[in-house]
């Protein structure tokens, strides 16, 4: 029997260490106190093995001593951690390049179910938007805010030595070990291709030798959407349409008096009329979200695995949205022999997702739901419940597609169901040559099905323009990925200083696609969703389809990698990649990819050996190009398909041939060269860490969609055009702030960076490119300008509104019209301009001047810039005792967000929809006391009652009245708003069971938690939340239109471990 | 160290040994020209491309057909302002509008299809050195192609102006030149005048179609190509807007003019086309009722439409025409003034205009105020083959729209001789088998229908202008005929004028300085009905037109007492909604000479090509 105390290197207890004695496969672990004691079969010598979380593992021999007193030394920094860098394994304390890296420590703080979530903030550089609030939102990842401006600024996701498309799709936050982000061309140059935009190296978690342990993580929680937004109630809405229809002529239309059953004098009835906020309707719901994960874990010498199956269930603010999705995955390793291993990380992933969401995926503005949320009128009448109200006023064939529905009908009558399954193999055989020469080859295969059933029932956009009735659109979509590769790794120490190791490989990629595409309509009406997707004969299939499109890239890859280390002092690392690529044409088929870089070690010099509170210091610098291929197939090519378009004859569809695109022989490799300087310290017996980095990336032959002149018959061609420069700041720190001996420790982690980019070039004598990404106007509103960072946006500049001191009246005609020198921009708002006309700064004009016009052409200028100057976040672990707490905070200063929304939810352009809240203190053209006409338009001219009167009505008015024209879409700066936010992200507090207690249920570690996740925002953003990204592209990014709102989750759950 | 080398060279060299191949990836699903143009079923599959651009809601499905040539002295879109599709029917719109840029675009769309297939298919080998048919069939597709590129060239002039010029594939002009400067549109009327001039020679007629192995259908014959270049060469030699700002014809109008009058006289000569008889059968019987092509070969130019959707169908019959129950845009609107230019046993009156919706039983007939009346020649209750039910919701019908008649050929020809000529016995004989075939009348024979003898040149014109006006109307041509004419400006005033006057039950006859008037007993305001009334007691099944009402359009009229229901005809709710509305309607208002013959060039082309200048005054 031996007995013992084990304490960290401050003299700490430590509880729950684990403690085995060697030979042995069980153990016992140490109490709340650190004392253990253990019977040894036999006597005399024995040795224990002592480990626990992030400290050196430990071996003591017994000595035949019966009390021990063991010291584990903490692994802070966890500088002995093994990072996987470009197909092979380096240290942490060896790195050249910059990472930054999350643990599983930190994953179990976070209960969310996508992986992309749990980057966000935690990192230096790494930004993860959710472009919406919904289930499976496309989660944005950008590291160092993403070089390309294609639409592609995804970086590589590797996951246990394997690239795969949407890697975190796939993947369970509780089956991961690590994170690892590689940011700069030390890291990622040896990935080449598509390694540009950085590097996400996933390493799930693998058994131990030992006993097989069991786990078991779950949560439930709910979840509120955070905010809605004000709009009018029915006495205001009614009030306004009342204004709206007495525009025309000064009386009250009898449109207005069929549609609302009063004159001004007895609007007060209105009053009386209940409120329906179709927000709180259509997204007010509670929702909740289960997940149950299992894994076990363990093996022997020969074997060791884990296998896990986890199951998630959500369901969403939104109306008849909810997500499930079943997870299984293995992993495991098998040493065949001393020198041949072979092993698998594989997974299947079942994923289905329901309900249409918000925005549609093409951001049609015609199929936009959040509008009828806001815009569908305020009320219900006849006692209708608000399930099958349909307001009588709202006409059918409004311009530009923009009808309103009952937002609860219209999600009624919709039904979707996405269903993705996903397999992942990953299989590899190491074979080790000789000592220090290992060959490995690794194969992942890599399945994605993707199946989209809509079904549009008669209310909807898409039966209306199919003879309104049910409609059926049914997708299916396989992307298969073969990649393989083969590795000669081999370390040659020639002296005991130095150190060789080199890289050798070859890898190849094989990426086919295939999708077929069903649109069929007529079906009888009330046929249910199901069936029509089970029988889709029973409609008519539209021509053309069904569709089948296939394609496949190809890429082959060489590589190769030198390494050398002088006294562990001095590290130099160079690497060459070669790729070729079947997207582009053969003469421009490869890229090579060099790169190299250097470190310092400077706590390895004799004149810091003295410095005793330094416990790391190395600085290190890299410098590397990297490519970028990801664009469509064959675009080098001119092509024709024959299933996008038709014509009759005859009475017979006849499919035509036409160009899928507008071919460019000239394509090739995208290329982007980053330099990185970089220090790290570790202090204070490694208990403050930190990494300081300053980076400069400059892209070039950026492959760009660009707008062409449409009389070439294309609207957008891809070509290699223009320079991107990038250049930041990144800060990481990381402390362990307090470690007392009354057990309560204080851990924080601190990331925050600056980042900057700018356009430097754009296409032949090209200075600026507009970019269109909420153009309903038509009219561009983001812009590409050489000198301007990437995703500027671009309009006219708000002035306000137009007042009775604008304009000349004539008391005698009572006509207003406006004063000489006044600027006059009813070329943007195509109706006359009256008091209370919105008004635009005139910037300049055909002359270079102001011209006292407002137009498209000379008055708008930039008008946002949607980068921060600073983001960052803060997480703080705390423990004390049992009990354990994290917070996190985000945050991102001093940006723009275009909030398209506010355009659209505050004008009138369709008639007898509602407005946001801030437009009750708009420009009255009726006099809220007496009823009485102010402003009225006769065969476009302007009437009105006199000036004064005019302005004492209006003098407390804040906001011009809505517009009623196209113009009414126009963007202009009043839209372009600050998102600077605080977010407390998530908060979670946790109790662990005291293993005395656990262990009679034959547990090892039971713990308790909460989470509120996203439960505080500070910003003065009018809009659901400033960090919106509708539209997926680097171009026109933090566009706020349509988007799904996000929601509040307060969540409960357990780990167990047995 | 040998080892390692060995083995790395092993594995690369077995690698690089496919290389080359492994990374040549063709397309799977799509291919390559040489598969398109290979023989002769393909290569008119790619010709189907070109075609299907004519067809959709962007083009002749709807918006080149029913938008864009409205307002004129005739017609008039829908009430509303707003810069939409109302706002460009009444000259009020601006770059930004939102139904300018997908015709726009769709029209280069389809110049861009057919220089595909104009720069491929005299190249392929079966052009050269096929068998004989394979040759002419071939050769009909090359001057096909040519032929539309035309077209869609044409439209696009008259609505905008000078712009880029483009005869060659995309491919090869869009990376040397990717800013394209506008064009003079005279130099590029001159290239498709040429072109079509080649096309004719390539193209059979429409009775030698069988011959070379093709099924007679709605494709372009060697008649089309003849007939279009008349068109385009009247509106070359005639008045257009300049970049200047100035409304003016070239001082070599003449020679112009001489093209268009051999072109048609080529056309009349040939006996390949003729007048179908029954006016209103060639509307009901065939366009609605969805025949291929007529036996008289009359339709010239149909534009096709199928599949149900806004690429490849139609909306006639939904987005103008009659509503039927309740369903319907009725954006066309014939004016009041309209109505009374035709005589009263015109039978082209109760075809063009149709002044009625219909009932959800599919019988009975609503009528329209006289200000309300809808075009009659796309009508959903006169589809048949087969008939559409009346509470069916479908919107697109598969209804053609016609591009060129044949009695457009015969009255090109006319005004064409009578520029040069005076008028002569040819020019008399083309308009009046016009006029005879729209009475009803045997077309060969002279009779009381015929525009009066020994007119001057000057007369025979305002003759012409006014029969085009009933023979063509809402055919999508008489915005265009003012503006060639420099008549547009004036035809919305006088048109406005006259309902004015009607407005007024004035005793002061209505009249046109600029074509001849109206019938006498149909003249004078105050001798017109003040109130129609029509017969909501006993539905007329199968009725439509006249035979719904009560009384005549000529005569004032007493209220028939029950049974019937009253609308507003010639009164003073005439001024309110037409002379005097609220909302601007009628285009007359928002007319502006030197600005509204054009449209602006979309704001979105404009932003991708800083070159494209905008038209004057938008």
């Amino acid at each position: 029997m031996i007995k013992g105390r084990v304490t960290d290197d401050t003299g700490v207890p430590l509880q729950g260490v684990s403690v085995i004695p060697k030979g042995s496969k069980t153990g016992v672990q140490t109490d709340k106190d650190g004392n253990f004691s253990i019977s040894l079969p036999g006597t005399g010598e024995a040795t224990l093995s002592f480990s626990y979380t992030g400290h050196k593992p430990t071996s003591v021999s017994t000595d035949g001593k019966s009390a021990l007193s063991v010291q584990l030394e903490r692994n802070a920094a966890t500088l002995d951690d093994v990072v996987v860098v470009g197909y092979t394994s380096v240290k942490r304390k060896n790195l050249m390049a910059s990472v930054s890296s999350v643990g599983a420590k930190d994953l179990k703080d976070v209960p969310i179910n996508n992986v992309a979530e749990v980057l966000n903030g935690r990192l230096a550089g790494v930004t993860a938007t959710t472009s919406e609030g919904s289930p499976d939102a496309n989660v944005r990842v950008r590291i160092r805010g993403g070089m390309s401006i294609t639409g592609n600024n995804d970086p590589l996701y590797v996951i246990d030595g394997v690239q795969v498309e949407n890697g975190l799709s796939a993947i369970s936050p509780q089956d991961i070990q690590s994170i690892d982000v590689l940011k700069d061309a030390a890291g990622t140059a040896i990935y080449g291709a598509r390694g540009a935009n950085g590097v996400i190296i996933i390493t799930t978690k693998s058994g131990k030798p030992g006993r097989t342990i069991i786990s078991y993580n779950g949560f439930y929680g709910v979840k509120k959407i955070a905010k809605v937004l004000n709009v009018l109630d029915p006495y205001e809405f009614v009030a306004y349409q009342a204004e709206r229809s007495r525009l025309q002529g000064g009386s009250d239309s009898t449109g207005f008096l069929n549609s609302y059953g009063t004159t001004w004098d007895t609007l007060n009835v209105y009053k009386s009329y209940p409120f329906v906020d179709w927000q709180e309707e259509a997204f007010g719901q509670t929702g909740n979200t289960t997940t149950h994960n299992v894994s076990a874990s363990g093996g022997g010498k020969k074997l060791t695995f884990n296998l896990g199956y986890t199951y998630n269930r959500d369901k969403a603010i939104v109306i008849n949205s909810s997500y499930n999705r079943n997870l299984f995955n293995l992993k495991a390793d098998y040493n065949i022999t001393n020198k041949l291993k072979v092993g698998t990380s594989s997974r299947y992933s079942n994923l289905n997702v329901y309900g249409a969401g918000v925005s549609a995926d093409n951001g049609s503005s015609s199929l936009s739901r959040l509008r009828n949320a806001i815009k569908y009128r305020p009320y219900t009448s006849n006692a209708q419940d608000v399930e099958d109200y349909t307001d009588p006023s709202v006409a059918s064939g409004i311009g530009n597609g923009l009808n309103l529905a009952n937002p609860i009908k219209l999600a009624n009558s919709e039904f979707r169901r996405k269903t993705t399954n996903t397999y992942n193999v990953t299989l590899y055989a190491q074979y080790t040559i000789s000592k220090n020469l290992i060959f490995k080859s690794t194969l992942g295969i890599d399945r994605n099905e993707r199946v989209d059933r809509q079904f549009f029932d008669t209310l909807s956009p898409q039966s209306k323009s199919n003879n309104s009735k049910p409609f059926v659109t049914l997708d299916t979509t396989i992307a298969k990925t073969l990649s393989n590769s083969n590795v000669l790794t081999y370390a040659f120490a020639p002296s005991k200083d130095h150190n060789f190791d080199f890289v050798l490989g070859e890898e190849t990629l094989d990426i086919k696609t295939e999708s077929h595409s069903n649109q069929n309509r007529n079906f009888p009406y009330n046929v249910t969703a199901n069936y029509a997707f089970d029988h889709l004969d029973s409609g008519a299939a539209l021509p053309t389809y069904p569709r089948l499109n296939k394609s496949r890239s190809t890429q082959l890859s060489f590589f190769g990698k030198i390494g050398y280390s002088f006294r562990d002092k001095y590290l130099l690392s160079a690497n060459l990649r070669m790729d070729g690529s079947s997207k582009f044409a053969p003469d421009k088929r490869w890229g090579y990819f060099p790169a190299g870089s250097v470190a310092w070690r400077l706590t390895k010099e004799k004149f810091l050996s003295n410095v005793t509170f330094l416990n790391e210091a190395k600085l290190r610098f890299g410098y590397g190009t990297m490519g970028n291929n990801r664009i469509s197939d064959y675009l080098y090519l001119n092509t024709y398909v024959n299933n996008t378009r038709f014509y009759g004859l005859n009475s017979q569809v006849v499919n035509a041939y036409v160009p899928s695109s507008l071919p460019n022989e000239s394509l090739k490799w995208e290329a982007t060269v980053n330099r990185n300087w970089g220090l790290d310290l570790s202090l204070f017996k490694n208990r403050v860490n930190m990494s300081v980095d300053y980076y400069l990336n400059t892209s070039k032959d950026l492959l760009l969609n660009v707008n062409i002149d449409p009389t070439y018959g294309f609207t957008s061609q891809l070509q290699n055009i223009g320079q991107t420069e990038n250049k930041g700041w990144e800060f990481q720190f990381n402390g362990d702030i307090i470690r007392n001996a009354q057990g309560f420790n204080w851990n924080a982690n601190l990331n925050f960076a600056f980042n900057k980019n700018k356009v430097v070039k754009l296409g032949p004598g090209q200075t600026e490119a507009p970019q269109t990404a909420y153009g309903l106007s038509g009219a561009s509103d983001y812009m590409l300008r050489i000198g301007q960072p990437l995703g500027t946006m671009y309009g006219l500049n708000t002035d306000g509104f137009y007042t009775a001191n604008d304009f000349n009246y004539n008391p005698a005609t009572m006509e207003y019209t406006l004063k000489s020198g006044v600027v006059d921009d009813i070329a943007i708002i195509g109706a006359p301009i009256r008091p209370g006309s919105i008004k635009f700064k005139d910037i300049s004009g055909p002359n270079g001047i102001p011209d006292g016009k407002i137009d498209l052409n000379y008055d708008r200028t930039i008008i946002g810039n949607p980068n921060p100057k600073i983001s960052g976040g803060l997480n703080q672990q705390f423990n004390y005792r049992n009990w354990d707490m994290s917070l996190f905070v985000n945050f991102m200063l001093d940006f723009d967000v275009y909030n398209a929304n506010r355009i659209e939810f505050t004008n009138s352009y369709s008639p007898n929809s509602n407005l946001l809240g801030i437009m009750k203190d708009r420009w009255r053209n009726i006099d809220p006391a007496t009823g009485e006409s102010l402003i009225w338009l006769n065969s476009g001219k302007v009437y009105g009652v006199a000036p004064d009167r005019l302005s004492s009505v209006n003098a407390n008015a804040q906001i011009w009245q809505p517009l009623i024209s196209t113009g009414a879409f126009t963007p202009h700066s009043w839209a372009i708003e600050d998102g600077s936010f605080l977010r407390f992200n998530n908060l979670t507090i946790g109790y662990t069971l005291p293993v005395k207690s656990v262990n009679s249920f034959h547990m090892s570690k039971l713990r308790f938690y909460f989470t509120a996740n996203n439960f505080a925002i500070i910003t003065s953003y009018s809009g659901y939340d400033p960090e919106v990204s509708v539209r997926n592209d680097a171009r026109t990014p933090n566009l706020d239109y349509s988007a799904y709102p996000k929601s509040r989750s307060y969540i409960f759950g357990v780990n167990a471990t047995f | 160290m040998n080892k390692i080398a060995t083995l790395a060279t092993a594995f690369i060299l077995l690698s690089i040994g496919g290389c080359k191949k492994y990374l040549d990836q063709q397309p799977l699903t799509a291919v390559g020209s040489e598969m398109v143009f290979k023989d002769v079923p393909t290569t008119l599959q790619a010709l189907a491309g070109v075609y299907g651009r004519l067809a959709g809601d962007n083009a002749y499905g709807l918006k080149l057909a029913l938008h864009y040539p409205v307002d004129d002295d005739i017609l008039m879109g829908p009430s509303g302002n707003n810069d939409d599709r109302r706002g460009m029917a009444h000259f009020s719109l601006t770059s930004l509008n939102a139904e300018l840029a997908a015709p726009f675009n769709q029209l280069f769309e389809g110049i861009m299809l057919a220089n595909i297939c104009i720069d491929e298919i005299p190249k392929m080998e079966m052009y050269s050195s096929g068998a004989e048919q394979e040759k002419k069939q071939l050769q009909r597709m090359y001057g096909e192609a040519l032929t539309l590129r035309a077209q869609f060239y044409y439209e696009a002039l008259r609505n905008w102006g000078d712009l880029p010029g483009h005869f060659i594939p995309s491919y090869i002009q869009a990376s040397t030149e990717p800013f394209p400067l506008r064009i003079d549109k005279d130099v590029l009327y001159d290239h498709i005048l040429a072109d079509l001039k080649d096309a004719a020679n390539l193209v059979p007629w429409r009775n030698e179609v069988a011959g070379i192995g093709d099924q007679v259908d709605e494709r372009i014959t060697k008649g089309t190509v003849k007939a279009l270049r008349a068109r385009i060469a009247l509106t070359r030699g005639g008045y257009s807007l300049n970049q200047g700002g100035t409304v003016s014809r070239p001082s070599n109008y003449l020679d112009f003019i001489k093209i268009a009058r051999d072109e048609t006289n080529e056309i009349i000569t040939s006996n390949q086309h003729s007048l179908f008889p029954d006016y209103k059968g060639l509307w009901k019987d065939i366009v609605c009722g969805r025949k291929t092509v007529d036996p008289n070969g009359e339709l010239m130019f149909q534009v096709t439409a199928i599949g149900g959707g806004g690429t490849a169908d139609s909306k006639f019959g939904y987005a103008n025409g009659p509503r039927v129950n309740g369903a319907g845009n009725s954006f066309v609107n014939p004016l009041p003034s309209y109505l009374y230019l035709f005589d009263s046993t015109d039978v082209r009156r109760d075809v063009t205009i149709a002044p009625y919706d219909v009932q959800v039983n599919g019988i009975s007939k609503t009528g329209m105020a006289i200000t309300a009346m809808r075009d009659g020649k796309y009508r959903r209750d006169w589809i048949s083959n087969p008939v559409v039910s009346p509470t069916s919701a479908v919107q697109y019908f598969g209804l053609k729209w016609q591009l060129i008649r044949y009695s457009d050929v015969l009255l090109m020809f006319a005004e064409a001789e009578n520029e040069i000529n005076g008028a002569t016995a040819a020019a008399y004989d083309a308009v009046n088998m016009v006029r005879r075939r729209g009475y009803g009348l045997p077309i060969s024979s002279t009779s009381a229908v015929d525009i009066p003898a020994g007119l001057s040149k000057a007369d025979f014109f305002k003759y012409l202008v006014r029969e085009r006006a009933l023979e063509l109307g809402a055919e999508g041509i008489r915005k265009y005929d003012l503006i060639r004419w420099n008549l547009l400006g004036q035809g919305l005033k006088e048109a406005n004028d006259n309902m004015a006057l009607m407005g007024l039950r004035s005793t002061t006859s209505m009249s046109y300085t600029y074509m001849a008037g109206y019938p006498t007993y149909a003249a004078v305001p105050a001798n017109l009905p003040s109130n129609m009334y029509f017969r909501s007691a006993a539905p007329l099944p199968g009725g439509d037109n006249s035979s719904i009402w009560v009384h005549s359009y000529y005569k004032t009229n007493t209220n028939p007492g029950t049974g019937n229901t009253s609308v507003a005809w010639v009164n003073s709710s005439l001024t309110t909604t037409m002379i005097t509305p609220t909302i601007p309607r009628y285009g007359y208002i928002n007319f502006k000479t030197g600005k509204s013959e054009l449209f602006p060039i979309p704001q979105s082309a404009r932003e991708a090509n800083k070159n494209l200048s905008q038209n004057p005054l938008y």
